[in-house]
């Protein structure tokens, strides 16, 4: 026994926080006590809550356990999962008690564990759709499943379940492999050793001592019992996979759970869920034999049948290829080389998972623990299907196929034969990998070739058992109107215009600033702009509502567009779709009549569309002014030559020039009046072309303390015209900003950049006349 | 291979690093003319107040990003702070500091402010030792900056006028616009006091960047938040400077042809890999450096261009060798 090491900066107990995590005995009891505890409360309360409202149950054991938690570890730090399973951590106390018996010999077989996993979980999973969402089903398996595992850890010595029948213990051994740590001991405080402690503290009697020199750590499900035994002991971080380019023994047990959890996962995934989903499903054969034998219920068992009847063919049949190539055995080569195949699960799935995880597990899981322990939490997912980084996470199967295809290379260089050989059977052992690609491809080729069902994704419900959550609620009522009918009736005469804010939302002047602008989100998204149309004075806006509104839109390929009125989150809301950045032309058009006089108004909006972020350069020409027929009169405005971006704001002191038009003609000596949001108003009359020119006036005087330069200032230009007793109306909203040069300086920020200059020219000069000491130029670099 | 290798090995560096010089910075300063834009997550000081940049500053992306509500940074939306910084590794990992030492059109600038030094026949400034390391830490402090002030605006610490509060400072804001025609930038806001001291620190910093850049060669580079962020993830780049000490004989020549003053290059014998903080990946070093191998430059674990006695020679001028080696 070795009391003090001087560890290793690899040596993950090296480090104090990782030794508390990983090696302290109390911390680690607190942890195991209190994942049991987790575990037995999730099996009762499915018992307890049957039914489909019970969300807790299923979201521990296929919300954290299974999938998460599972393959999160895995990849990353080793079997954790092992270290602080409840039947390890109970089992071991059950065998203390029990009766140490030797495990038959038809018992130990590993593949009993495997064959349960695959048939028992995965095969039910695909068959009977749905069938792990009970929480009920899901109770009474672990239930009887903890029950069968206590009655043989009180039979037999030495976990001899965890071992053989654990249904993922052969599969965590399995892939663990692929992990960056290793449990090991220092070989050299080992050679002196004589009392073995590591050995007689494991209780699953396996010798740490001899992990290094093995390469590999057999059974050992890191529960940490060495490392408190002995100080020897250490969990190496290695480079990932790292014990794959050196010979290590593995069991042809071990390659059989890479082609079975692969061909059930993966692959089966591919085809009963992915290109199930798509125009063609009917076409595949296990739909095909499914409806064949008239089970088209169970078609998902079939596409399991065959997505293990396929890849254990390409798998078997390429590694039996490449060991007839390579002049080797068939068995030393099904390990030697079945182990380049770790990747292709752990990484496919870490993919999917984490996925998951962003989109819908991590609602799930926080809703479910709030039902379990009686909290009231309400969390947002953390991503929309849909977002564009989730797309990231499906480089991840790409990784695992690349990673696996390295694995290959380094596992095939350990065998001894001739280049030619080993090219030909890299080739054949790969096959298998090769299928994967094939299957990827050709599911991407489907999806674009042939679409998608409608229907969505609804159908697929990711690893079984999570009752979607929002059943269990009724929908929230939706909101009632709320304002707007009983207000008295708007006089006809009464102009309306646009805006761009909720009148019944109280704001301030300033314009918030936006977040997201640069953000392009889901492609398939356009975005819209909402519009809102008010009558009244600016600083108090009433929303404008009458039954013969004509409400359209000219985007920028100058195509009229209706505005229609949609429903959104309980209010009517008017928006129009805005794709690309440009101006946008509303028009909305309310004619009325009261006793002999009529009126005919017309509001318009130019909606200049600036967003960060959005592809497209500002082309001069897209400045040409819309004409258009539809509304008899118009007030068109003549861009500015400073106009040159998507971004561009009127500012204090600017011009903006109008031409009104009347029936598409120029209207002269017609009635313009502007009114500011302050208060400020002006009436003009435009010339014999119909042209007006209207300067923006300042009317904006604060102190500098609460000067704002985004102080946005509104205004209403508004046109009046009659004609045979009609009277034609029609109003341009716009706002305008402080002019920079009112805030902005290039005088003083000429006078600072000169005085820089100067100064710092006058002192490098005195500082150079003073240098005493010789001043040596080097020149190794003055080439020419 | 070894024709290929020998003649890279002895090319004319500083020719080959002007050529490249030159073409990022008409890329990067004028590139929007034709109409090439490469993001805005890129590793180096391609000013977006330019408009014809073809590409912007990661920190512009990155301050806004950080400045968000910090509700809505911590609710998901920060995630699009993991993926701005996965594009911005994307660029970086390709070429580590190079970017700062080749393509960045800041440094390129002052790169030709120090040959227009060089032709009017001004001798240029150093650092002292002492100097040096005290000033060499300003870059993260603006490093801090750039990520502390945005942060603080998100949980309302402060107001909307600190947003991309180091942009407001940075001398490129300034610079980068003036070189394609537009001078909007060169003013002080004094629409509010932070602006104004922001804005005239903004001035100052141009100011001392022509000054101080003309005596004193990579000048603004020592200070550059960009540099420090270069150097938090510059392990994970496929490019590398290592060094072998065994070879090294301290002669001084990387030293004295270093643009940063780095001292480690000459004087560190033991690390392999010499890419220090201030570091532009230039490559001057293993130009000059006269002992086969002692420095080279990688990518992965190809040596991509090694210091060679004969390289040496042919770019010192000096004829073949006869045993000049042997008394050196």
């Amino acid at each position: 026994m070795v009391d003090f090491i001087k560890r290793d900066s690899s040596d993950l107990f090296k480090n104090p926080v990782f030794a508390f995590l990983f090696k302290n005995s109390r911390f680690l009891l607190m942890l195991r006590v209190a994942a049991a505890a987790l575990f037995f409360y999730a099996i009762y309360y499915g018992f307890a809550h049957p039914g489909k409202e019970n969300i807790f149950t299923g979201a521990v054991f296929w919300g954290v356990f299974w999938a998460l938690f599972m393959v999160v570890t895995l990849s990353t730090f080793g079997r954790l999962f092992c270290g602080i399973c409840p039947h390890g951590f109970l089992g071991k106390y059950i065998t203390k008690l029990g009766l140490k018996k030797s495990m038959p010999k038809w018992m130990r077989n590993r593949y009993i564990g495997i064959t349960l996993l695959v048939l028992g979980w995965w095969g039910i999973y695909y068959t009977f759709d749905g069938f792990w969402k009970s929480p009920f089903n899901t109770a009474l398996m672990f239930g009887a499943m903890t029950l069968f595992a206590f009655i043989l850890y009180y039979l037999y010595k030495e976990m001899s379940y965890c071992k053989y029948i654990c249904p993922i213990g052969t599969l965590t051994r399995a892939y663990d492999k692929i992990s960056f740590t290793k449990l090991e001991t220092y070989t050299d405080a080992c050679k002196d050793c004589r009392t073995f402690e590591c050995a007689a503290a494991c209780e699953y009697n396996l010798k740490p001592f001899t992990f290094a020199k093995k390469n590999q750590t057999d059974d050992c499900t890191l529960c940490m019992d060495c490392a408190a035994s002995c100080e020897a002991v250490k969990f190496k971080i290695t480079k990932p996979a790292e014990q794959l380019s050196s010979k290590l023994k593995i069991l042809s047990a071990e390659v059989w759970t890479y082609i079975l959890i692969f061909a059930s996962i993966p692959v089966s995934m591919g085809f009963a869920h992915a290109l199930n989903r798509s125009n063609i499903a009917d076409a595949f054969i296990w739909n095909r034999t499914a409806a064949f034998f008239g089970m088209g219920d169970y078609a998902g068992g079939f596409a399991f049948l065959y997505a293990i009847i396929i890849s254990v063919f390409f798998a078997v049949f390429g590694l039996y290829l490449a060991s007839k190539v390579l002049k080797k055995e068939y068995s030393s080569t099904f390990t030697t080389l079945g182990v380049a195949f770790i990747p292709l699960f752990i990484f496919a799935s870490l993919g999917h998972t984490l996925e998951m995880f962003f989109v819908k597990e991590y609602q799930t899981i926080v809703h479910g623990f709030a039902q379990g322990f009686g909290l009231n939490i309400e969390v947002e997912a953390l991503a929309k299907r849909g977002d564009g980084w989730l797309h990231y996470f499906k480089l991840f199967k790409w990784i695992g196929v690349i990673w696996a295809l390295v694995i290959l290379y380094k596992r095939i260089k350990l065998i001894d034969a001739t280049k030619f050989r080993k090219v030909l059977g890299y080739f054949f052992a790969s096959s298998m990998i090769l299928f994967y690609i094939g299957l990827n491809l050709y599911t991407g080729y489907v999806f674009s070739a042939y679409g998608a069902k409608s229907g969505g994704h609804g159908a697929h419900g990711s690893h079984g058992g999570k009752p979607d959550y929002r059943d269990a609620y009724p929908k929230e009522a939706a909101e009632p109107q709320k304002g707007g009918y009983l207000q008295t009736p708007i006089d006809p005469g009464e102009p309306f215009y646009f805006s761009l804010s909720d009148p019944s939302m109280k704001q301030n002047s300033r314009s918030g600033h936006g977040f997201g602008g640069g953000r392009p989100g889901s492609k398939k998204e356009v975005p819209t702009q909402s519009i809102w149309l008010v009558y009244g004075a600016m600083n108090d806006k009433k929303r404008y509502r009458s039954s013969t509104l004509d409400i359209f839109y000219y985007g920028l390929n100058r195509q009229e567009k209706p505005i229609i009125e949609k429903s959104s989150r309980g209010k009517k809301v008017l928006s129009f779709e805005v794709p690309h950045n440009g101006y946008y032309n509303l028009f909305a058009v309310d004619e009325s009549q009261k006793g002999s006089e009529k009126f005919y108004k017309v509001a318009k909006l130019e909606y200049l569309r600036g967003m960060h972020g959005a592809e497209g350069k500002y082309d001069p020409k897209i400045k040409k002014a819309l004409h258009q027929n539809r509304t008899k009169i118009d007030l068109v405005r003549l861009k500015d030559k400073d106009e040159t971006s998507f971004f561009y704001k009127h500012s204090m002191g600017d011009t903006l020039t109008f031409q009104a038009l009347f029936e598409n003609r120029p209207l002269a000596n017609a009635e313009v009046e502007i009114a500011l949001q302050s208060g400020w108003t002006k009436a003009l009359k435009t010339d014999s072309d119909g042209f007006v020119s209207i300067q923006l006036i300042r009317d904006y005087f604060p102190d500098w303390n609460t000067f704002d330069k985004r102080f946005k200032q509104e205004m209403l230009i508004t046109l009046k015209h009659q004609k045979a007793g009609t009277h034609y109306l029609l109003t341009y909203p716009a706002s305008y900003y402080p002019n920079s040069n009112d805030y902005q300086s290039y005088g003083y920020a000429l006078l600072l950049i000169t005085l820089t200059l100067l100064i710092a020219g006058i002192i490098i000069y005195r500082f150079r006349r003073n240098r005493t000491t010789p001043f040596r130029e080097v020149t190794v670099d003055a080439e020419d | 291979m070894q024709k290929i290798k020998k003649m890279i090995n002895n090319m004319n560096l500083q020719k080959v690093r002007f050529i490249i010089q030159l073409f990022s910075f008409i890329l990067f300063v004028y590139g929007g003319y034709f109409a090439i834009d490469l993001g805005s997550k890129l590793p180096i000081f391609a000013c977006p107040y330019n408009g014809e940049a073809a590409g912007a500053c990661y920190l512009i992306p990155l301050q806004h990003q950080l400045s968000m509500p910090a509700q809505i940074l911590l609710g998901g939306a920060g995630i699009a702070v993991i993926t701005g910084l996965l594009g911005f590794l994307f660029w970086f990992i390709f070429l580590n500091k190079a970017w700062c030492g080749y393509v960045c059109p800041f440094g390129t600038l002052q790169d030709w402010l120090t040959y227009l030094r060089k032709r009017m026949g001004i001798r240029y400034s150093t650092y002292s030792q002492n100097q040096f390391d005290k000033l060499s830490k300003i870059k993260y402090i603006f490093l801090v900056i750039v990520i502390l002030f945005p942060l603080l605006m998100g949980v309302g610490l402060l107001g909307g006028e600190w947003s991309a509060a180091f942009c407001q400072m940075c001398p490129a804001r300034i610079i980068s616009p003036a070189l394609s025609g537009d001078f909007s930038q060169w003013t002080i806001d004094f629409s509010s006091k932070t602006a104004m001291v922001l804005t005239a620190l903004g001035m100052l910093f141009a100011g001392l960047f022509f000054a101080g850049s003309f005596v004193k060669k990579r000048f603004f580079c020592f200070f550059c938040p960009m540099s420090a962020l270069h150097y938090i993830f510059s392990k994970f780049s496929i490019v590398q400077l290592r060094k072998e000490g065994s070879k090294c004989t301290r002669c001084g020549d990387c030293y004295a042809v270093c643009d940063m003053q780095i001292k480690d290059i000459a004087d560190n014998v033991t690390d392999v890999n010499i890419l220090r903080d201030d570091c532009i990946l230039c490559l001057k070093c293993v130009a000059a450096c006269p002992e086969d191998d002692a420095l080279h430059f990688d990518i992965l674990k190809f040596r991509a261009f090694s210091s060679t006695k004969e390289g040496f020679e042919k770019r010192m001028g000096i004829g073949r060798p006869k045993g000049i080696d042997d008394e050196h």
